[in-house]
């Protein structure tokens, strides 16, 4: 590249944008815009199939899952749950409002206390999408599939493993956009591997 | 105050981060040891590996007889010997933050809090050229993340 | 049975389309449509991206740590698809590419709600604005309402180049790209940047107003700025061409 060159602006940012804690937002349809790339993406590697999609959405969100709730306990400084209900409210009214701006809505849960839902009012993820019209995405694809998958990897390092998945979404034309969360176990303690 | 070693473990148990500054005086070694001097290299990445397992099955034991006599929600913050001084921190995720320091050092709970939340989570977790998890440490050793640690330790901490 | 007339508008999926209004949309409420015939089914409360206003996420502001993981995990899902630090620049540019289509028109439709005068001086506040027929007016798109949207601050150079064997060389200059506030290079990929992301989407913007580009990003730090990028904006011939003959003609 060359070094010469004309500056055809003023610099318009002369204060020092280092302090890293200063801001901390981004504009949402950033986000949402880059997710949608991502679902495109997946679409096209995979070339539509929806179920594989789906994977690979909980997967990516896995990975996520593992390294946001690192960031989630840095930032909250909040300690363990005491069970899985105050869980399920700490990933609602918090973990979701920290991360998505939004809070859902815990609800239905099983008698033993091992599953609930999370009704979702809005979903920023979802902003400006509309499903493939291919008679099949609308059956197939779970679009924020991703939310799935960060559940899973936050939980699971905070020793719950857990399964979840969505049973509705407006994107497919139900009239509320649902996932379903449930406890397989709480994970012991990982003793270091024995001398050999 | 001086920080002789710094220790990451990952929920796996595994020294996933080691850095040491000045050589721990033991007490048996410490006496004959010239200070600055590690021996040969070979040697010290070794004696480094055993340290590493040494401590983890120290702070593991503790942290749960803590626990046991406690209860879940216990935690001990250090330990000091006629030598050194081990300051802990264990975050919600299992990974577990260990300091060695001389006996002169305060509380370094903080300290330790303050490398997880503005160095460990900045730096490593959220670097997605750096792998979700660390197994030999891979991602921890990267350059932003060393560099502001040894600031850390020489500027703030000393 | 679903509607083929109410199938065919659902069928635009680009999400800048200004919102259908009309009123006499039919509840399409199928389990399941038949294979064959297309339609989308629509949620009873209207939740459809044309029931809800295009503004309205327009202010709305996310964690950036949520940015940060989704592209962070976008970067190493391209990673674990490619050979080399050029093939995922590749990659991510290409990924950007579509979101600057995108992006133009969701430009062009808020600078109308605004009536920004940074686009054309043609436009007026009632009639939509004109899309930039110079190489100047783009770039200033760009570096200014593209990059507020985008990262709410313009971008901090636009650059020209002077060398006569270069003249259809731009630069754009991020001191710190909100892409790559997380990244940490390894030694061994020092030439990798992942703002090769950000340059797809301006790439995008260029191609959609007609203008043919290819656009790169390059590590260009200093004591000051260590994650300082420049996007070079290499315009192609017939876009050079048109601009010679636009400023004869003396097209604004």
């Amino acid at each position: 590249m060359n070094s010469r060159r004309v500056i055809l602006t003023v610099r318009s940012n002369l204060v020092s944008r280092n302090d890293r804690t200063r801001i901390d937002k981004v504009n949402a349809e950033l986000v949402t815009l880059t997710y949608g790339t991502i679902v495109a993406q997946l679409c096209q590697d995979y070339d539509s199939d929806y179920q594989e999609v789906n994977k690979q959405l909980d997967k990516m969100g896995y990975n996520i899952g593992m390294r946001l709730i690192e960031d989630f306990l840095a930032k909250s400084g909040v300690g363990r749950c005491a069970n899985f209900r105050e869980t399920a409210d700490m990933v609602a009214k918090v973990g979701f409002k920290i991360f998505l701006n939004v809070a859902p809505t815990v609800t239905n849960w099983t008698s033993d206390n091992n599953q609930f839902s999370l009704i979702f009012e809005d979903n920023p993820l979802a902003d400006f999408v509309e499903l493939p019209d291919d008679g099949r995405a609308q059956d197939e694809l779970w679009f924020s599939n991703i939310l799935c998958g960060v559940l899973r990897g936050a939980l699971e390092m905070v020793q719950m493993q857990i399964e979840a998945h969505f049973v509705s979404d407006v994107l497919r034309g139900d009239d509320t956009t649902e996932m379903r969360v449930s406890l397989v176990r709480y994970i012991e303690d990982e003793m270091p591997p024995e001398e050999e | 105050m001086t920080v002789y070693s710094f220790y990451i473990f990952d929920r796996h148990a595994e020294c996933i981060y080691k850095r040491r500054w000045l050589p721990r005086p033991t007490s048996v070694a410490g006496k004959s040891q010239i200070p600055g001097a590690v021996g040969s290299s070979g040697q010290t990445v070794r004696a480094g590996d055993d340290d590493a397992k040494l401590v983890f099955g120290t702070v593991f034991s503790l942290r749960n007889m803590v626990r046991k006599l406690g209860g879940e929600e216990d935690n001990f913050v250090s330990y000091a010997t006629s030598q050194y001084k081990l300051h802990y921190y264990e975050t919600p995720t299992n990974i577990k933050f260990v300091m060695l320091t001389d006996l002169k050092s305060p509380s370094m709970r903080i300290a330790l809090q303050q490398i997880y939340i503005n160095l460990f989570v900045e730096y490593v977790v959220k670097n997605p050229l750096s792998p979700v998890e660390h197994p030999g440490g891979v991602g921890v050793n990267n350059e932003l993340f060393e560099e502001s640690l040894e600031q850390f330790v020489t500027r703030v901490l000393a | 049975m679903a509607a083929p007339r109410h199938s065919a508008m659902l069928s635009i999926s680009n999400a800048s389309t200004p919102q259908s209004t009309s009123s006499d949309k039919t509840q399409v409420q199928q389990p399941q449509s038949p294979a064959g015939t297309s339609g989308l089914r629509v949620p009873s409360n209207r939740k459809t991206i044309y029931d809800r206003h295009l503004n309205r996420s327009r202010n709305a502001e996310l964690s950036r740590a949520s940015f940060a993981y989704l592209f962070g995990e976008m970067v190493s899902y391209a990673q674990r698809r490619v050979t080399g630090i050029q093939d995922l620049e590749k990659r991510l540019n290409e990924q950007g590419y579509p979101l600057g289509l995108r992006l133009l028109d969701l430009l062009f439709y808020r600078a109308t709600s605004t009536s920004s005068s940074a686009l054309s001086s043609s436009s007026t506040s009632s009639s939509p604005p004109n899309r930039p027929l110079r190489i100047l007016t783009l770039l200033h798109l760009i570096h200014g309402p593209l990059w507020r949207l985008l990262f709410q601050r313009s971008a901090d150079a636009l650059e020209h180049s002077v060398s006569p064997d270069t003249p259809n060389e731009y630069m754009i200059t991020d001191n710190e790209p909100l892409v790559n506030t997380y990244i940490s290079v390894p030694r061994e990929m020092s030439m990798l940047n992942c703002a090769a992301f950000v340059a797809g989407i301006i790439e995008g913007v260029c191609d959609g107003c007609g203008f043919e580009a290819k656009v790169s990003a390059h590590n260009q730090p200093t004591e000051m700025w260590p994650s300082r990028t420049v996007f070079l904006v290499r315009f192609g011939d017939s876009v050079m061409e048109r601009e010679k003959v636009l400023e004869r003609a003396g097209v604004k």
